[in-house]
């Protein structure tokens, strides 16, 4: 592993830690402060700006297999399940030159 | 604690599948299997892995790779918050080690089984939170030493998984039509600041921030006219 490997686990390891200990020692006051709403709404803001880069300025096959992957989550709502159906999706538009 | 660990087995089962197919995209992307295990084992954060790995395999900053990861554990402020009442008592380290195996799972399993079984305590927590972190950190490493033995599988399309699991996360995410809006924001945003080629990491901070201030804006609208 490299050393960028390295920092990133270690960053991210305490990063998560912290949150949980944040949550341990005051996350009843956070809750009940008047930014408890953004605890709320950032992870699924995050998800899908990490949604919109991943498509933004791809071609028609990547729109359309996330239109599949979109599908089979509204359908399944299963990680799995949306994860192998947007990747044959996205496999077999590219096997038939799409 | 034998309660809770038996109790988690099929919550398990289906955490060893992510974890096996997240392993398997780790590798690809440069991981060896121990970087994965140590990387589950010490994070024990499933979506939050997902992405900061994703992130760095695209070229993303280390720093903005691994905080894009943890925003995604906000959540757990609250759901560590929610367990006060079945940690209270504790030793400080027992604590600590409670709140670093709690995941989505064997908490909910907790504080389900807790509704109808007051008894039900920091004993189950810890057994099923034992059970999951063992079960991700196996099978992550596992599926990393698969993963490694494939032949490079980006040409296929690989790095379309992600886009996938994202796409299954916001629907996990997904709570009410009052999300429409600020989601439709931070998605325009994020692909408008892209197309302008500025790096991706900047691209999704401008996006989120966005549908932040559209969620604030909503709500002080709605605060008005209550």
């Amino acid at each position: 592993m490299t050393s960028s490997h390295w920092i990133l686990i270690a960053v991210l390891a305490m990063a998560a830690f912290a949150i949980r200990v944040i949550g341990l020692f005051a996350g009843d006051a956070i809750r009940a402060s008047r930014f408890a709403w953004i605890l709320d709404d950032l992870p699924g803001l995050i998800v899908v700006s990490l949604v919109a880069s991943s498509l933004a300025g791809q071609p028609l096959i990547t729109w359309v297999a996330a239109g599949a992957a979109l599908i089979a989550a509204l359908l399944t709502n299963h990680v799995i399940a949306t994860m192998f159906i947007g990747f044959a999706a996205y496999a077999a538009l590219g096997w038939f030159g799409v | 604690m034998k309660h809770g660990a038996f109790a988690i087995l099929p919550l398990a089962a289906g955490a060893a599948v992510y974890g096996f197919a997240f392993g398997l995209l780790a590798a690809q992307v440069g991981f060896p299997w121990w970087g994965v295990a140590l990387m589950s084992g010490l994070v024990h954060a499933g979506s939050s892995q997902i992405v900061a790995v994703e992130q760095f395999a695209t070229g993303g900053a280390v720093l903005g790779a691994a905080l894009a990861g943890a925003a995604l554990n906000l959540r757990y402020i609250g759901i560590i918050a929610s367990l006060s009442e079945v940690l209270r008592g504790l030793p400080l380290r027992v604590r600590l080690m409670a709140i670093h195996i709690t995941g989505d799972e064997n908490w909910a399993l907790t504080m389900a089984k807790r509704a109808h079984d007051p008894g039900v305590g920091f004993r189950f927590l810890i057994g099923s939170g034992l059970v999951m972190i063992t079960v991700w950190t196996v099978s992550t490493s596992m599926g990393a030493v698969i993963g490694a033995a494939l032949p490079d599988l980006e040409k296929f399309g690989l790095g379309f998984a992600f886009t996938a699991a994202f796409i299954a996360m916001a629907r996990g995410l997904w709570r009410s039509h009052a999300q429409l809006l600020p989601w439709i924001t931070s998605f325009a945003v994020t692909g408008a600041v892209v197309l302008l080629e500025a790096p991706k990491a900047y691209a999704i901070v401008a996006g989120a921030l966005a549908g932040l201030i559209a969620s604030y804006l909503i709500r002080q609208r709605g605060a008005g006219r209550g």
